[in-house]
């Protein structure tokens, strides 16, 4: 696979307009509030690309969602390099990463979704087994008392 | 007693604050050393992220400001492109991913 290398653009300026960083600070203090991140931090690229970084709750403070501007692409990941969003519309930037976000989510539901149909199906069999017997037993006993009553 | 409780939890809070600033703080070393042994390596960014199968070299950078770290499945990926040990990369990076973790392997005598 080829990286992708960007005309390097100069620029007035090479870090995040205000109006970008607005966009990003308002999508993190929706996402902080909620304890799905405890902060926000900006840093660049070797080639000066300014990024963008939205950091998980404690104890691991991961970045659980980067923005990058390279050249006139953004680029949203998560923590482990993903490319979830590529998009050259800033307008729509923020909301894609709450979507992003979102879908993240998601997965985690998902995952639990299927760690807990498995845990059931695990349980169920046991269980099954061990009911079995008694329920077996019952129907034997069962009638021999019916005359006490 | 309820100022003692009070005291017991803040200060309860202040050591998670500082496992927090310490763990965030060790991240930003390794980010360091992983750039350090790019450029010892000769890689760029870009070239790096080739060598991974990454289509943008941003998570490189993510890595090396200190963010984001390398996951476990590429490690040994990472350690082959710059060069070095899989196994010295990995527990070099976990004294500083899971320092205790790192103790208990191998700083901890029988």
């Amino acid at each position: 696979m080829n990286v992708v290398k960007f005309p390097h653009v100069p620029q007035a300026s090479q870090g995040w307009q205000p109006v970008e960083l607005q966009q990003f600070l308002s999508m993190s203090s929706n996402v902080i509030a909620t304890g799905e991140a405890s902060s926000w931090d900006v840093g660049v690229t070797e080639r000066g690309d300014p990024q963008f970084f939205l950091v998980g709750p404690p104890p691991d403070c991961d970045c659980i969602l980067s923005i990058s501007r390279l050249g006139r692409l953004f680029v949203i990941e998560d923590g482990a390099g993903r490319v979830l969003v590529e998009s050259n519309n800033p307008m729509l930037l923020a909301e894609q990463a709450v979507a992003a976000l979102r879908r993240r989510k998601v997965a985690i539901v998902a995952r639990v979704a299927l760690a807990w149909g498995a845990l059931r199906e695990f349980f169920e069999e046991k269980t099954d087994a061990m009911l079995g017997e008694p329920i077996e037993l019952l129907t034997h006993i069962a009638p021999q008392f019916a005359p006490l009553a | 007693m309820k100022q003692h409780k009070t005291q017991v939890v803040s200060s309860g809070a202040m050591q998670i604050a500082q496992a927090d600033q310490r763990a965030k703080q060790l991240r930003k070393q390794a980010g360091a050393w992983l750039k350090e042994l790019r450029a010892r390596a000769g890689l760029s960014q870009i070239q790096l992220a080739e060598a991974l199968g990454f289509k943008y070299y941003t998570f490189i950078s993510q890595v090396e400001n200190g963010f984001g770290r390398v996951p476990t499945e590429s490690l040994e990926g990472w350690a082959r492109a710059l060069g070095i040990d899989p196994s010295s990369f990995t527990r070099k990076l976990l004294s500083f991913y899971d320092p205790e973790l790192h103790r208990l392997l191998f700083e901890v005598k029988r």
